[in-house]
Formats: structure tokens, C-alpha cells, sequence
């Protein structure tokens, strides 16, 4: 399948400040999740490739042509920024009138296109307020509202995610996968593994402004679960539940927590860990209140992939 | 079906949001000051307004209110959309830029200009009631209201092409208004007519009793420079406002 953008040796630095540096990339057509943690160079890539930010070495063409400077290729790609802003004095649905119209739909196609992405969006009944009256979800929720009116063949999706409720979190997911099922490309950027992961298994890895690693999220997957992992777990007799533990050979360290009311454990063996701890977790003296994991985020798993 | 050109919508769009903004409650209410100070003149001495208009004309309208209103119009024209991240709607459209920036400069420029022209009127109304049926009246006020536009478009494209250039113009177009047009316009010889407004006053009357060109000693320029002069530095201005803003990379935030 041939690339729908390329990126070449694309660097962009703020000052002293890297954004990104020397990213080679082709993303061909379906769903791709853009992952790395907060400040890793994802919206500086989407916004090169969403023709806002001009790259300062390399390029980036989209569809085979260069953004910048490229207003003609917006009738074929979308964008939903990050940032939380919007035209607070107008409607929400004056907004969406106004890019349609901006998109070159006129009359009747114009408020056509613009009622279906309000009402794909759940803000069809909200059209007439302003959108300083919405919510922070209801703005979020907007903004995907102007990046797909004109359905683009390629969606640019910085954090889609980020401030909506749960209905529409799943709702939002689904519209993501309709719109790859559909055959477009959908570019779609988070910290949150399990939010990419269940929306695409091709993911690209982003950290401190490079490209980590490419593929399938499986394999990346399989990275990521070698990671010795710490499981917190609070109960009321932590020494019992660490005795009965401690005779796995997936476990590699325990240590109780000051107050007595529970333990933290290191395993390099996280799936043998938890098929073990689960029929403890029935026996009496083990009533597990809570099971968190300190290490189990983003940045945790790409420091330890980057062998900090 | 399509539509034609993107103009006309960013015109539309903007002029009624700039309607509707608190700005321009702001700046209907100073306005209004002119044409009550006119009235309160009028009702202590009817015989005096007619010189009266003049002076407030020249004073509050030439030298505060048309240069303070194409500042905040003009500025807020590319600054407005950093300042609340909204550049990236028209800019991820397939419209180019100069589409949106000259659609947003009329825009704020009839709303300025419908702002100015009221504000006239009834300043005009006040002075000259015992008058309307003279064609020289109404000669008078169209002069100055004409001169006023002049100035807005001069003055407006000026502060939009600042504000495409810098994000915070606002402080750098104060010091023009209040620094460099407020001194340098009673320098002698030249020097002046390196000011807006030293054009923009060739082309008014002088009031009387002033011994001279307005309170200092401005030399006049004849009319026509001082019309051609001021319109072809407002289409320079705006030219190069489209140049800034077709080509300059704006960041709107903290980038990741």
C-alpha cells in the first residue's frame, strides 16, 4: 500500500527547545495511533503534517504533496488540535456552518454537512448555544465535529480523547474505527496505550522527539510485558499474601508498605504474577482492597525500553 | 453544490461576531462621548458649537478616537486568533491566507467605519441643528468624515500588518499613536510627513482663532498628496500584512 505521508529526516525545534528530530515515517492507509508520552513530539508531528508549523530540516508531504503553504490539499485531510479553543461568542453550529462554507459546500449542502457532523458528534440538539456554554467534553467533541465535516480521506487526530466522558469515549473509538473500516486514514495521537490499543493494532512510538519503534501493537506489546513490573497491593495481612507469593519464581522482590496494610511486588513475569495472585486473592486474611501498579504508565515503559 | 469565493463568508462571519463582542460595546459608549460633550456645549451656548465641532473633531475624533479604534480593530485582526488558538480553523481550510486576512480586515474595517460615521452624525447633529438646511454643513461633515476614513484605512492596515507580524502589537501601535505620531507631527519641515496625521489634518479646515495650523506650527500639505499619500501607505500596509501573514509560522502553544 503506498504511503499516504512521508516524513524525511523531519526535524522542527522551538529555539533550544526539540520538538522533533530526524523522523523518517510512511503511514499508509487505515488507522494509525501515535503514542508516547506528554511532551514526546506527537502535536509537533501532527501539526507539521496539519501544514501549522514548517519543518526546519526534512520534509513532510501528504498525499505527495508538501503542506505548508498547500491550502488546496485541506479539501482531502482533516484536523482536530489539541488545544481547547474555539470561537466562544459564536454557536456551535454558526461554527461548523462557517467551515463548511470555508470548504466550499454552499446552500442547502452546506447546512446538510453540517447538521450530520454535529449529529455524529451528539451536539445536534446543542447547535444553537454558544459554545461558551459547553462543556469541556461538548468543545472537544466540536472540535472532531470540524475536522470530519468534509470527510476527509485522511483525519488528523491530536488526543481526540482527552476531557470527553465515557459514553462518548467509546462512541468517539467506534466513529475512529468506522472511519478506517471505511478505508481512510486516520492518524490518531495519545499517551494512553490502552485508548490507541483499542482503537488499531499499528502504532507508532514517539519519545523525546523520535520515532521509538513502528509496527504492530502486539510486538510492541510483547516489549512492554517483559518490563519488570511493580504491583502495589493493599490488604490486611500484606506478610501472609507475600509468604504465599514469594514461593513463585516470578516473583523478584517484595516490600511492605510503612503502615503495615500492604505490599508493593516485582515481577518479571507480569501475566504468571497475576494468574497466581487471583485464586489468593479469595483466601481469608487476602481480601485485596486495591491493586495499583506504580510503574504502569507511558513514560515508565519507555524508560525502560530506552534502558534508562 | 460549491460556493465562490471564501471572502465574502470570513467577511460575513466576522462582521456579525464583531457585532456582538464586547469590544465593540466598548467602543459605541466612547464614541458617544464626542456627540455628548457637542450637546452639553450646544445647550450652555448655542451660539458656540459650530467652532466647537471643529475642535472636537480634530482633538478627540483625528487625534484619540480614529487612531485607538483601527489599534484595537486593526491588532486584533491576527492577534485575536492566537490569543485564543482559533488560527488553526482557517488555517487547516482550503482557503488561503490572504482570503482570511482581507476578509477579516473589511469586516473590522465597516464595523470601525459604521462606529466613526455614527459617531459623526451625531456630533453633526448636535453642532449644526440650527443649520441643516445649508449644503455647506453637510460639505463640512462629509470632508470629515472622509478624512476619517482615510485615517481608519491608514491607520487600520498599519496596526493589522503589526499584528501579523508581532503577537503583541497592541503595545507597539500605543507608542506609534501616543509617541512618535504625537510628537513627531510638530516637527518642522519634512519630518512630519512621516506621521498619518499630519496628512490626514492637510485636509481639514482650520479652526479659527488658532493663528496657524491647528495649536502648532504644522505645515499643510496640498489636498491631493494628502489623500493619495495616506491611501497608497494604507495599500503598502495591507500588502505587506498579507506578505507577514501568508508566510509567518504562528505557534499557538506550548508544542509536545
Amino acid at each position: 500500500m503506498s504511503a499516504v505521508l512521508k516524513a524525511e529526516k523531519l526535524s522542527k525545534w522551538y529555539g533550544n527547545i526539540l520538538g522533533i528530530s530526524d523522523i523518517n515515517l510512511e503511514i499508509a492507509g487505515g488507522i494509525t495511533g501515535l503514542l508516547g508520552p506528554n511532551g514526546a513530539g506527537k502535536s509537533t508531528f501532527l501539526k507539521i503534517a496539519a501544514g501549522q508549523l514548517k519543518p526546519k530540516i526534512g520534509r513532510l508531504t501528504v498525499f505527495g504533496e508538501p503542506v505548508w503553504g498547500n491550502p488546496g490539499l485541506f479539501r482531502r485531510v482533516g484536523f482536530c488540535p489539541e488545544h481547547d479553543s474555539a470561537y466562544n461568542e459564536m454557536s456551535g453550529g454558526a461554527f461548523i456552518l462557517l467551515l463548511a462554507r470555508l470548504h466550499g459546500f454552499a446552500g442547502a449542502e452546506a447546512t446538510e454537512r453540517t447538521d450530520r457532523a454535529l449529529a455524529t458528534v451528539g451536539l445536534l440538539e446543542s447547535r444553537g448555544r454558544a459554545i461558551k456554554a459547553y462543556s469541556f467534553g461538548m468543545r472537544q467533541r466540536l472540535r472532531l465535529a470540524s475536522a470530519i465535516l468534509h470527510e476527509p480521506e485522511l483525519l488528523l487526530l491530536d488526543e481526540p480523547l482527552r476531557g470527553v466522558d465515557p459514553l462518548w469515549r467509546i462512541r468517539i473509538m467506534q466513529l475512529i474505527k468506522d472511519y478506517g473500516r471505511r478505508g481512510r486514514t486516520v492518524i490518531v495521537s495519545s499517551h494512553i496505550l490502552p485508548e490507541i490499543e483499542a482503537m488499531t493494532s499499528e502504532i507508532v512510538l514517539i519519545h523525546q522527539g523520535k520515532i521509538f519503534a513502528k509496527g504492530d501493537i502486539h510486538s510492541i506489546r510483547g516489549l512492554i510485558d517483559s518490563h519488570p513490573h511493580q504491583v502495589s497491593i493493599r490488604c490486611p495481612q500484606p506478610r501472609q499474601l507475600a509468604g504465599q507469593l514469594i514461593a513463585g519464581d516470578f516473583v523478584s522482590g517484595i516490600e511492605f508498605a510503612a503502615d503495615g496494610g500492604g505490599l508493593t511486588v516485582r515481577t518479571g513475569q507480569r501475566d504468571r504474577f497475576f494468574s497466581a495472585l487471583m485464586p489468593l486473592a479469595a483466601q481469608a486474611g487476602n481480601e485485596i482492597a486495591e491493586i495499583t501498579s506504580p510503574d504502569d504508565n507511558l513514560q515508565a515503559v519507555f524508560d525502560y525500553l530506552i534502558g534508562k | 453544490m460549491k460556493s465562490g469565493s471564501p471572502l465574502p463568508v470570513i467577511f460575513a462571519a466576522f462582521f456579525r461576531s464583531g457585532l456582538r463582542a464586547k469590544r465593540t460595546r466598548v467602543f459605541i459608549l466612547l464614541a458617544a462621548v464626542p456627540a455628548l460633550l457637542m450637546i452639553i456645549v450646544r445647550l450652555v451656548d448655542p451660539k458656540e458649537s459650530g467652532d466647537f465641532f471643529t475642535k472636537v473633531m480634530l482633538s478627540l475624533y483625528f487625534q484619540l478616537l480614529v487612531p485607538v479604534l483601527a489599534l484595537f480593530f486593526g491588532s486584533s485582526i491576527v492577534n485575536d486568533e492566537l490569543d485564543s488558538k482559533t488560527l488553526v480553523y482557517l488555517t487547516t481550510v482550503p482557503v488561503r491566507r490572504r482570503a482570511v486576512l482581507l476578509g477579516k480586515f473589511l469586516a473590522a474595517f465597516l464595523l470601525a467605519a459604521l462606529l466613526i460615521a455614527a459617531g459623526f452624525l451625531f456630533c453633526f447633529l448636535a453642532a449644526a441643528l440650527h443649520r441643516l438646511d445649508e449644503a455647506a454643513a453637510w460639505g463640512e461633515l462629509g470632508l470629515f468624515l472622509g478624512a476619517a476614513l482615510l485615517a481608519l484605512f491608514c491607520y487600520g492596515t498599519l496596526f493589522t500588518a503589526m499584528g501579523a507580524f508581532m503577537k503583541k502589537s497592541i503595545l507597539a501601535g500605543i507608542f506609534f499613536v501616543f509617541g512618535w505620531e504625537s510628537v513627531v507631527q510638530y516637527f518642522p519641515g519634512v519630518t512630519q510627513k512621516f506621521t498619518v496625521i499630519h496628512w490626514i489634518k492637510s485636509l481639514l479646515p482650520v479652526p479659527p482663532g488658532e493663528g496657524g495650523f491647528l495649536i502648532f506650527q504644522l505645515q499643510p500639505s496640498p489636498p491631493l498628496p494628502s489623500v493619495l499619500v495616506p491611501l497608497a501607505a494604507g495599500a503598502l500596509f495591507l500588502w505587506l500584512a498579507v506578505f507577514i501573514f501568508e508566510r509567518k509560522e504562528y505557534i499557538l502553544s506550548d508544542n509536545a
